[in-house]
């Protein structure tokens, strides 16, 4: 075993969450962190001494079975004891088809990771985020680290080693690509969340809560139907259980249920606050600060408060 | 067009109770079609009344998983296959490589469908992994699905983009919640639905373990809530007020 840790993520941000994680692992493996690139090599990944490209995949994107390849060519001869992707719709792909490729286990959605030098260890959310699971798998091990549980690693030294893996190729092609509605904002290091649920009746409201949001320094985030079953907003600004983690010094929830699969993911906020028309809503249990009342009331009266203190 | 269907019989989280240590109540806990898998038994049946053929859904679990067979058999399907092994020692490979071994007996199949991820442990592993068992191309995330002849495109949707995909039959997909509205069975289907063959087989002896030990689940354990809960009285303004304030004091607003 060489015994190095794997970080790789089709998207550079995430990637370097990933090598915060590694660093969990790498500590109680007496292991090294390597940052891992595919085709060609990425700018801007930081969190690791020694990156290495895997060279042969070609092409402007790397899908997730070409990934898992490469992953699994490097891997039979360079026999790392853990590989860690981000648990996104790609890595969690891309993770499961390296697993099955290696024959060996691979442990989801961690938020901590520890290493006793035999294996990983890491705890997860199960059971739509009730119960807390801790789950271990021997080396050598794959791991998705969930988006948003790690912070990004900061920058270190780097030098680039190489490694040839072939020419590797796909089943499925890629014929199209289109944008979700806009978004661009970084729901993983915004210090104040306002988060926006089914009590919003129209798309346009959202401005409303919008402007709230820049008004107090944050970024808008949602719970899952208005992403998922509404496309109002990007899936990467969903909350919870299958979107991001977040942990703001405020989360601000307003008309969301609190739903135990949104609870989960933002259940470590520093300071949670919320508005809802029903007293009995499960997210005040979830809550610092309360208030029962119509957000097409609180939340003008919150932005005229908030002018007025400025 | 033969069409097969995974179903996980998932622990129903609502009814799910804690004990006194905080430890989920497992053993006897209620369960239910993973909440998704309603969509891609919908899809399956969509599938079929577009090209013709049948409808058959797999389960990996213990023998309550045939309740969830049952379900999708008054959804529409035409058969089960309920495959036996202890749901609780099982990691999401092992589960794809029974999966596997038992669509290979039954099939060839053109498509498999399982949907994103569970309503109870929610790993997402077992659809790539079981496109790699079979060999087949694998497509994730779907939230639309057109087979003309030997080819498809699928709209998968990821996290900032909606991507199409073309690939070949035979392949395995999984599906997203918004790719459709699923069916209530009727009374009568729900009737006839216990008419409708069971095949029944044993995990361990169409998939023998091999000497990977996996991913085993060590613990678990719930935090109860540390909120403070402090519920603000009074008009908009007045509760707008004190929230600020309450923010403020604990330094939380810029
Ligand atoms: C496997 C699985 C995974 C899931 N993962 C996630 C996840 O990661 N994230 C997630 O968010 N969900 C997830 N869900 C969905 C989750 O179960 C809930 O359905 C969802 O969180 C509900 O969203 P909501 O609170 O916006 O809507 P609702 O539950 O419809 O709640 C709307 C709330 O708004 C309140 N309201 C209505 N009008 C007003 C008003 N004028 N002013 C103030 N309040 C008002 C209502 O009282 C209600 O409480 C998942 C579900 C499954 C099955
Ligand atoms: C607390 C806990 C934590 C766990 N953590 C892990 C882990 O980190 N890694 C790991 O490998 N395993 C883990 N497992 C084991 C895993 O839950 C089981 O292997 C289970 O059989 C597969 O469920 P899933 O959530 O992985 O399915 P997912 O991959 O999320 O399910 C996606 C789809 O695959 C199909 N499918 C999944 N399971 C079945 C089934 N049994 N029968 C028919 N179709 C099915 C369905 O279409 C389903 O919608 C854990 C189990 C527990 C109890």
């Amino acid at each position: 075993m060489s015994g190095d840790v794997w970080v790789y993520s089709e998207s550079e941000g995430v990637s370097a969450e990933v090598a915060s994680a590694a660093q969990d692992v790498a500590r109680g493996a007496s292991a090294e962190v390597r940052v891992v690139d595919i085709g060609s090599p990425r700018q801007g990944i930081r969190g690791s001494g020694v990156r290495l490209l895997l060279k042969g995949p070609s092409g402007p994107d790397v899908s997730p079975a070409v990934a898992a390849e490469a992953l699994a060519r490097a891997a039979k001869d360079l026999s790392p004891v853990a590989v860690l992707l981000g648990a996104t719709r790609d890595g969690r792909e891309a993770a499961s088809r390296l697993a099955a490729k290696l024959g060996v286990g691979c442990m989801a959605e961690v938020v901590k990771l520890a290493s006793d030098g035999q294996g990983v260890t890491g705890e997860r959310n199960v059971y739509a985020g009730k119960v807390v699971a801790k789950t271990r798998c021997q080396f050598p091990a794959v791991v998705t680290v969930k988006t948003g549980a790690y912070p990004r690693a900061e920058a270190l030294p780097e030098r680039t080693q190489e490694v040839e893996v072939g020419q590797v190729s796909d089943r499925s092609k890629v014929v199209g690509r289109e944008k979700k509605a806009a978004g661009g904002v970084d729901l993983r290091s915004a210090k104040v969340i306002v988060s926006a649920g089914r009590g919003v009746k129209k798309r346009e409201d959202l401005s409303m809560l919008e402007d709230l949001a820049v008004t107090m320094h944050g970024a808008l985030g949602c719970s899952r139907p208005l992403s998922a079953d509404l496309g109002w907003l990007p899936e990467e600004h969903h909350i919870g259980l299958t979107g991001v983690t977040v942990k703001p010094d405020l989360y601000l929830a307003i008309g969301i249920s609190g739903q135990l699969q949104h609870v989960a993911g933002m259940k470590d906020s520093k300071i949670v606050a919320s508005i809802n028309t029903d007293k009995d809503a499960p997210i005040f249990q979830a809550s610092d600060y309360c208030i029962v009342g119509d957000l097409y009331q609180v939340v003008p009266a919150l932005r005229r408060a908030l002018s007025a203190r400025r | 067009m033969k069409i097969a269907v995974c179903v996980k019989h998932a622990v129903d989280e609502a009814e799910l109770r804690l004990d006194t240590e905080g430890r989920p109540v497992l053993a006897g806990a209620a369960g239910k079609m993973s909440t998704f898998d309603k969509n891609a038994v919908e899809e399956g049946l969509r599938l079929k009344s577009a090209h013709q053929g049948e409808v058959v859904v797999f389960v990996v679990g213990a023998a309550e998983s045939k309740k969830t067979l049952k379900e999708a058999l008054a959804m529409g399907a035409d058969r089960g296959v309920f495959v036996a092994a202890d749901p609780l020692v099982i990691d999401a490979l092992r589960t794809a490589s029974m999966l596997a071994a038992a669509i290979r007996r039954s099939g060839p199949y053109d498509v498999v469908i399982c949907s994103e991820g569970s309503s109870d442990t929610y790993t997402g592993q077992v659809p790539p992994m079981l496109g790699e068992l079979l060999g087949v191309a694998y497509v994730g995330y779907a939230r639309k699905i057109e087979v003309t002849g030997g080819s498809a495109r699928v709209e998968r949707s990821l996290e900032d983009s909606v991507e199409a995909v073309e690939t070949s039959v035979p392949f395995a997909v999984s599906v997203v919640s918004e790719i459709n509205e699923p069916r209530y069975p009727t009374l009568v289907q729900i009737m006839q639905a216990s008419k409708k063959p069971i095949e029944e087989l044993n995990g361990g002896e169409i998939a023998p373990p091999g000497t990977i030990s996996g991913v085993e689940v060590v613990s678990m354990s719930s935090q109860p809530s540390t909120r403070k809960h402090v519920m603000i009285e009074g008009g908009p303004d007045e509760a707008a007020a004190k929230l600020l304030d309450a923010l403020s004091r604990e330094g939380v607003l810029k």
